[in-house]
């Protein structure tokens, strides 16, 4: 009981201590993750079939219009119906996951203006939340890949690497978009065209093929391209993968960690003043 | 065991006003290129030395504005001191506006496990309890409903049952002794005491100097963010008194 102790002299901006007290706090993080996820359907009928719902829909609408466009513009022996649904779902946990772990933190302004819980919490529970709604997705995928092409491959497991990159990225950009967001109410709006500008530079649902020179160097420089990449090819290897796209994604992730705790860390403490 | 739960020393907290700053970033911009943005310090809390040992209750009293609510905050480790140093030995229950963190979707029973959570308890020992918890709040035939469909007062119960579920180190509590009806006010009331018949340190923020009176040992009398008095509760009730209404 008393072997805790606050002392407000030692501070905690550091990278391994944000670790330190997101790792004790995983009871916590279980409970909100879960929270999330059920709280969200619990009104709708569909339940949480609504998150396969939302994805599979989206993906058939844009096979249904650029199948025939596309089809022939795949690498080799990759269907366009799997390559699809890879990228929605690919972009549904990006897109989702940032805005929610953006508005987490102010989300849980009640909680945070009143009792000690490290704020970072919120941000990883979300962005873990979305990680739970894109693995059901994983499910589908399974079933389309399986109807119309080879399946998945023995490489499937090596999509927990990439959903761990996705997670860090998430709540490395999640926490500093929430000191922003918490900071000057527009940003949100600024965000929503960033993020859809970001998404339509990764290859969601066209094939790099098409672009030109000048826009494929973009669309690879783009941190998000390494990540679908990435996942298509050990998931169901739909398109190749080199090192350099696994070092991008691992790299990036690490970045926006490390960036994003520490200067949530360092903001927090005026921050909160304004919550 | 360590006697001095909370150690204070010279605790300030200034807020920064930046005027000309606005919630919108295009305003912010426009203003700091027209220089209109400057900054005043408001201090919240100034110089603030005090101690708590295990047992005893410290009630805090003073105007609206005084800083007590801040102050609270600052010990609930919710904002940082901009100078100074505050210990707190022991796990602390903030009963601050009870109810505040439930999430209106989820039912009585799911609420009070992720509220424990929050307040750092041992779940699977919590989950054992949640029958007796809502035994003791009056809610028992509730607890599987979601929070939307009670009422403010049962919200408060349940907040306040789990609170004090456990024996905490330190007790926060701001005026939380004025909810629900006479005789939830009665039962709780009753149970603050046993806490503080158990070595528990209570910091109890208040505008009734009544119960300030029946309830602490010592007392704080904040003004401006400034100690205005400090020491025996009916002293410090008294000369407040005195001074207001003289």
């Amino acid at each position: 009981m008393s072997s805790e102790i606050y002392d407000s002299a030692v501070s905690h901006v550091g990278v391994t201590d944000t670790m330190r007290s997101l790792w004790n706090q995983r009871t916590l993080i279980r409970l909100l993750v879960v929270r999330d996820v059920t709280v969200r359907y619990k009104r709708s009928i569909f339940g949480v079939a609504w998150t396969l719902l939302n994805p599979l829909m989206t993906s058939m609408v844009l096979w249904f219009v650029f199948s025939r466009i596309f089809a022939g513009r795949l690498p080799n022996g990759v269907q366009y119906a799997p390559y699809v649904l890879a990228g929605i779902l690919f972009s549904t946990f990006f897109t989702q996951g940032i805005t929610l772990a953006a508005e987490s933190v102010a989300g849980g302004a009640a909680i945070l203006t009143k009792v000690y819980v490290p704020p970072q919490v919120f941000a990883l529970a979300t962005a873990l939340a979305s990680a739970v709604n894109f693995s059901l997705g994983l499910a589908a995928l399974t079933l389309v890949s399986l109807v119309t092409a080879d399946g998945i491959a023995w490489t499937a497991p090596l999509t927990l690497v990439f959903m761990l990159s996705m997670i860090m990225l998430i709540t490395g950009l999640g926490l500093i978009l929430s000191v922003a967001y918490i900071r000057f109410d527009d940003m949100r709006n600024i965000v929503t065209v960033l993020v859809m500008i970001t998404t339509y530079l990764t290859p969601v649902f066209y094939p790099k093929s098409i672009l030109g020179t000048r826009t494929r160097d973009i669309v690879n420089l783009n941190p998000l391209t390494s990540y679908i990449e990435v996942f298509r090819s050990v998931f169901s290897h739909n398109g190749v993968v080199t090192w350099h796209q696994w070092a991008y994604m691992i790299g990036t992730a690490l970045v926006a960690w490390i960036v994003g705790t520490r200067v949530f860390a360092r903001s927090w403490p005026r921050i909160v003043a304004m919550l | 065991m360590h006697e001095e739960i909370i150690s204070a020393t010279d605790v300030t907290l200034t807020y920064r006003v930046v005027h000309g700053a606005s919630s919108s970033m295009k305003e912010s911009a426009l203003n700091f290129l027209q220089r209109r943005i400057s900054t005043t310090d408001f201090t919240a809390l100034n110089n603030l030395s005090f101690t708590l040992n295990r047992g005893e209750t410290l009630a805090v009293i003073g105007r609206n504005g005084a800083g007590k609510s801040t102050l609270l905050k600052v010990l609930a480790r919710v904002l940082p001191p901009t100078k100074g140093r505050v210990i707190v030995r022991g796990s602390v229950a903030p009963m601050i506006e009870l109810g505040a963190g439930f999430n209106p979707e989820l039912t009585g029973n799911e609420n009070a496990i992720l509220y424990s959570a929050i307040l750092g308890r041992d779940i699977n020992v919590v989950k054992q309890r949640l029958g007796e918890i809502a035994e003791w709040a009056g809610i028992a035939d509730h607890m599987d409903l979601p929070i939307r469909t009670f009422s403010s007062g049962m919200i408060a119960r349940l907040a306040f049952a789990i609170a004090t579920d456990k024996v905490p180190d330190l007790l926060l509590v701001d005026e939380v002794l004025s909810v629900g009806d006479a005789e939830f006010q009665e039962k709780s009331s009753l149970r603050m005491r046993e806490l503080m018949a158990q070595d528990t340190g209570v910091i109890l923020v208040t505008h009734n100097l009544e119960t300030a009176r029946k309830l602490a040992t010592r007392a704080l009398w904040l003004e401006r963010g400034s100690v205005a008095a400090m020491g025996d509760v009916d002293m410090v009730v008294d000369s407040y008194l005195k001074h207001y209404k003289g």
